[in-house]
């Protein structure tokens, strides 16, 4: 063991400066913390019981569908959740670790506020179906804004207190907190560009293949610096403290955090492998992931090798625990990510459940586990007291463990035997389930006990609230807490090259940005600026107007959640879907809508294969035309109208977009609609469905008959 | 652990499937399982190796032993696997830490500066390697108007298995079509039409063949004829503007002979709730 004491230099007190440091912010961001990652974690809970059983989407009430709640649910346990837990954790770290109090208490509070109504706001719009259609981005323009905002308030207190500091150097923590910033703020902004057609609806500037590779550089990277680079920093923090030994290895440190940064923004096409997204590009995503393991493994090691001799405490100290369950589940999930970005791998597990498991040893493991960790550290602190029940601790440790176990096997083994039964062939060369429904009754089992697997962590996570709570209540917080530390000095010497870095924090922060901006440039602007990644098809057309409302419902139902759209080039999908995708398919599509699951069969070529009856008793009751289907009814589509006061505003605006209307089409929309939605209204009526041509219905059926038509017209289509 | 092994039983497993599925030809696997023993031996070689040289070092009294290696004795490790292991992980025996404890102190947070482990090097080196293999056999070392990878791998699967459907189906007798189909009232024959009815047919046309969003098939008037052979060909072929399905791709011939005759056993079951008759009157036959 090492002494501390013998490292403190003795200082001259002339110079001493005298400060505290402010845990009310921290307190408060630590209860926002649980109580929205409790309500996130109940979300998902009432998701997967919606998948293990439809009846779950109570009372058929829009608002309370999978495709709204399930956005609500990642939106919660991503941003509320881990975001709040992040906030704590750094506004607890880095002004010890720089030895300055946080540079505003102002733009302190604005923080903690700001962040706690954008998450109310989206606990609003989501269910209500305010949507922008983009995984993890789903929140609409006024609200992105808002992020945007806050996120800088965040970092602009962040950097002015490294500019305060009386500390020389920035410990590794605080690299990683700078990379959590600048690339957040870029993924965001860059991702969320939208032109506006009211206050809740907006379309991605980006269509099709640009807007699949934007959002999943966002998507990808929302996961690495949002779930990993700050809690690693974390990590750095906790794990050393509650352990009380140095860190293993300094110079890991250094070559982990830059090959980390910097690769880990090339990997975002690995969620995007056999799309139409261009070869080279999704090559370009499976070897960053693959370069990947190691940068990752360091952080890994790094924390559990700082472990080495004090393993015993792991057995009895509960912070400890927690984190050590994390760091292996990182590992875990590091390890697989690059796995799942093998091409071969990948045909198998993408679309499936498989990846909802990975995500979730992420969720569960890394960032769940961290976060209750780091909390089971500051409550006690904080409070000045000690943790009021180990016993607790120790029940929450093991509920959130069988929890974990519960969740991710049932979907390893779900992903895997519907992928198996949806690649089957017979000798005769016929899908041997050629019923999709099949591959979903197949696997109903496995939903229900991953609900379990949900329902232990969440008594877990209580469990945890209860220990927090009781643990406050027996101290008093400690709301300022007294340090002193000399005033920075010039004049010191650099001994080794990266300490000219970590002494300015100004250098640091554009090195990290130059770091991350090198990969998406490289495989963003050639996609965009180079025609031949984009091959258009001359008979695809832009959507009518009534398509393009059917469109707008299908995004607000959430419909990409359960369904995609696209055809992977095996045989397994052009027999069952019809001929594979090609980006030229995409090019009108403001957001495209590719999607990442497939709890549905794949849509993108369903336009024509059944008929509009079919369709609109498929919406009313899906268990009518597909007995034993899991999807929720929709009967408000047959009551509600479209609203086409603002069809014209939406051609001009899509025109805006690149979408070749002609000049004047404003003008000739609404009766072009009408017209459509009068022909659909008689077929309907002619297989005995009574509707009137307004009605959301009816546009969402417009929408469905058209996708995948346009292609199918081209008697070749070219393959490059 | 339980999940770690899961995980790696789990990524073999669909390795495994991989191949099933797509067909990998005999050359490839060899060469795969040729390279993992390879790999496996140099492993082997190399721990042995390492075992050895260190034997040879502990026999040799005279050579002069490191301090790392008093420190490493001194904590009671001993045996090659400890101390492969130890070279493996390049960290300093903790009673040594002070050597490498840096000036840093970070609200008490002090920093070690051990190497990086060299496996962890190792792994980093090898990965980055092998990803500009994958991008030169992919990509650079490729014909310039060679089919983008994942085009060129669909065209050799859909031929592999044409000519696997072909081979197979020369040897079956399975080649019923419209011309020689035939009306069957084995009970065997139609229990299985009615399997098929029921999971593909029923939906549209009723549980019963009352008829729904599709016609009545219970009464004695066709749309599209009444005959055998061609129920066998609307079932095969569909009506697509009708909203008939062609069930050709996901029906064998088989199974579209045994759901026509178990259609045309429902003639004049006259069920519940039944549609009211459309087409042209077909007397039975």
């Amino acid at each position: 063991m090492i002494d501390k004491e013998q490292q403190h230099k003795p200082e001259t007190t002339s110079n001493l400066e005298h400060f505290s440091y402010d845990n009310v912010i921290v307190k408060n961001f630590a209860i926002a913390t649980m109580f929205w990652g409790v309500a996130g974690m109940v979300v998902g809970l009432l998701v997967a019981l919606q998948l293990a059983n439809p009846i779950f989407n109570i009372g058929e009430q829009a608002w309370l569908t999978f495709g709204r709640l399930r956005p609500l649910h990642t939106n919660a346990v991503i941003f509320a959740f881990v975001g709040n837990g992040m906030f704590a954790g750094i506004y607890y770290s880095l002004p010890r670790l720089l030895k300055a109090r946080m540079f505003s208490d102002l733009l302190g509070k604005i923080h903690f506020w700001g962040w706690q109504l954008i998450i109310l706001s989206a606990l609003i719009t989501l269910p209500l179906g305010f949507t922008q259609g983009k995984e993890y981005a789903e929140l609409e323009w006024p609200i992105d804004i808002a992020i945007a905002v806050i996120w800088v308030v965040f970092g602009l207190n962040m950097i002015m207190t490294m500019i305060k500091r009386r500390e020389r150097h920035l410990y590794v923590a605080i690299w990683f907190y700078i990379a959590t910033f600048v690339t957040v703020a870029v993924l965001h902004i860059v991702n969320s560009l939208a032109l506006p057609l009211s206050l809740f609806n907006s379309y991605s500037v980006f269509a099709g293949v640009q807007d699949a590779l934007v959002q999943w550089w966002y998507g990808h990277n929302a996961v690495a610096f949002f779930l990993t680079t700050p809690y690693l920093g974390l990590m750095y923090y906790f794990v050393p403290k509650a352990a009380n030994r140095p860190v293993y290895s300094y110079r890991l440190s250094i070559i982990h955090f830059w090959s980390l940064i910097f690769i880990y923004i090339w990997a975002g096409p690995h969620h995007l492998l056999y799309t139409s997204l261009p070869d080279w590009a999704q090559s370009l995503g499976t070897v960053f992931s693959v370069m990947l393991i190691a940068p990752s493994w360091g952080g890994m090691l790094n924390g559990l090798l700082t472990l080495r001799g004090v393993w015993d405490k792991v057995r009895t100290e509960p912070v400890l625990k927690f984190m050590v369950v994390a760091l292996t589940a990182y590992g875990m999930a590091t390890f697989e990510g690059p796995m799942l970005s093998f091409k071969n791998v990948n045909a198998i597990t993408h679309y499936t459940d498989w990846t909802i498991a990975h995500v979730h040893v992420g969720a569960l493991g890394w960032n769940g586990f961290l976060t209750f960790g780091m909390l089971y550290w500051l409550f006690p602190k904080m409070y000045r007291t000690k943790l009021h029940s180990l016993k607790l601790a120790n029940v929450h440790f093991w509920l959130g463990t069988l929890g974990i176990v519960f969740y991710v096997i049932p979907m390893y083994w779900a992903g895997l035997t519907q992928s198996l039964m949806w690649k089957d062939f017979t000798p005769e060369g016929f899908l041997k389930y050629p019923n999709f429904l099949e591959t979903v009754t197949q696997i109903i089992h496995m939903y229900e006990l991953r609900a379990f697997g949900g329902l232990l962590y969440v008594i877990g996570a209580l469990v945890a609230v209860y220990n927090y709570y009781m643990t406050a209540a027996s101290g008093s917080l400690l709301k300022e807490e007294e340090a002193s530390a000399p005033a920075l000095q010039g004049g010191h010497k650099i001994k080794r090259w990266h300490e000219w870095i970590e002494a300015r924090p100004i250098q640091m922060t554009i090195f990290s940005l130059i770091a991350i901006s090198i990969g998406g440039l490289v495989e963003f602007l050639p996609t965009y600026f180079v025609k031949s990644n984009t091959p258009t098809i001359s008979t695809v057309q832009p959507y009518t107007p009534l398509e393009l409302k059917g469109r707008d419902i299908y995004i607000r139902e959430g419909c990409y959640l359960c369904h995609s759209q696209m055809i992977r080039p095996f045989r397994s999908e052009t027999e069952r879907y019809g001929d594979y995708s090609k980006s030229g398919e995409f090019v009108y599509d403001h957001p495209f809508q590719w999607g990442s699951k497939r709890t549905g069969p794949d849509l993108a070529r369903v336009g024509g294969k059944y008929p509009d009856s079919w369709h609109y008793n498929h919406m009313l009751d899906p268990g009518s035309m597909s007995p034993g289907s899991i999807m929720p009814s929709y009967p408000w589509l047959l009551d509600d109208d479209i609203s086409v006061d603002d069809v014209p505003a939406q051609i001009a605006l899509m025109r805006n977009l690149g979408v070749p209307y002609e000049e004047g089409y404003e003008d000739k929309a609404v009766a072009d609609l009408d017209k459509q939605a009068d022909e659909i209204t008689e077929s309907l009526l002619n297989d005995g469905s009574e509707t009137e041509p307004r009605k959301e219905i009816v546009a969402l059926i417009a929408y469905l008959q058209r996708l995948g038509i346009d292609a199918g017209k081209a008697s070749s289509v070219p393959l490059k | 652990m339980a999940l770690v092994l899961m995980g790696l039983t789990g990524q073999s497993a669909f390795a495994a499937t991989d191949q099933l599925i797509y067909g990998v030809d005999n050359f490839d696997t060899l060469l795969f399982i040729l390279i993992a023993i390879l790999g496996l031996l140099f492993v082997a070689i190399m721990i042995v190796a390492l075992g050895l040289l260190y034997v040879v070092r502990q026999s040799l009294q005279s050579m002069p032993k490191t301090e790392e290696e008093l420190a490493f004795e001194k904590s009671g490790e001993t045996g090659w696997w400890q101390f492969f292991w130890q070279k493996m992980q390049a960290a300093k025996p903790m009673e040594l830490e002070k050597d490498i404890l840096m000036d840093h102190n970070y609200d008490g947070i002090q920093e070690l500066d051990n190497d990086l482990p060299p496996w962890w090097k190792a792994m980093f080196y090898i990965c980055i390697l092998s990803s500009f293999v994958y991008l030169g056999v992919y990509h650079w070392w490729v014909e310039s108007d060679a089919e983008p990878v994942s085009i060129a791998e669909y065209h050799e699967t859909m031929e592999e298995a044409e000519a696997a459907k072909k081979a197979y189906l020369a040897t079956m007798a399975n080649s019923i079509d419209e011309t020689n189909v035939t009306v069957s009232t084995d009970a065997g024959d139609l229990s299985a039409g009615k399997k098929v009815f029921d999971g593909n047919c029923k939906a549209c046309h009723g549980g019963a063949g009352e008829g729904g969003v599709g016609p009545n098939l219970t009464d004695e008037y066709w749309l599209h004829g009444g005959d055998v052979a061609s129920i066998f060909k609307t079932v095969k072929y569909g009506v697509t503007e009708k909203g008939m399905l062609a069930w050709e791709s996901k029906l064998t011939p088989q199974q579209m002979s045994q759901v026509s005759s178990y259609i045309l056993s429902l003639q004049g079951t006259n069920p519940p709730n039944g549609k009211a008759p459309q087409g042209e009157k077909v007397a039975a036959e």
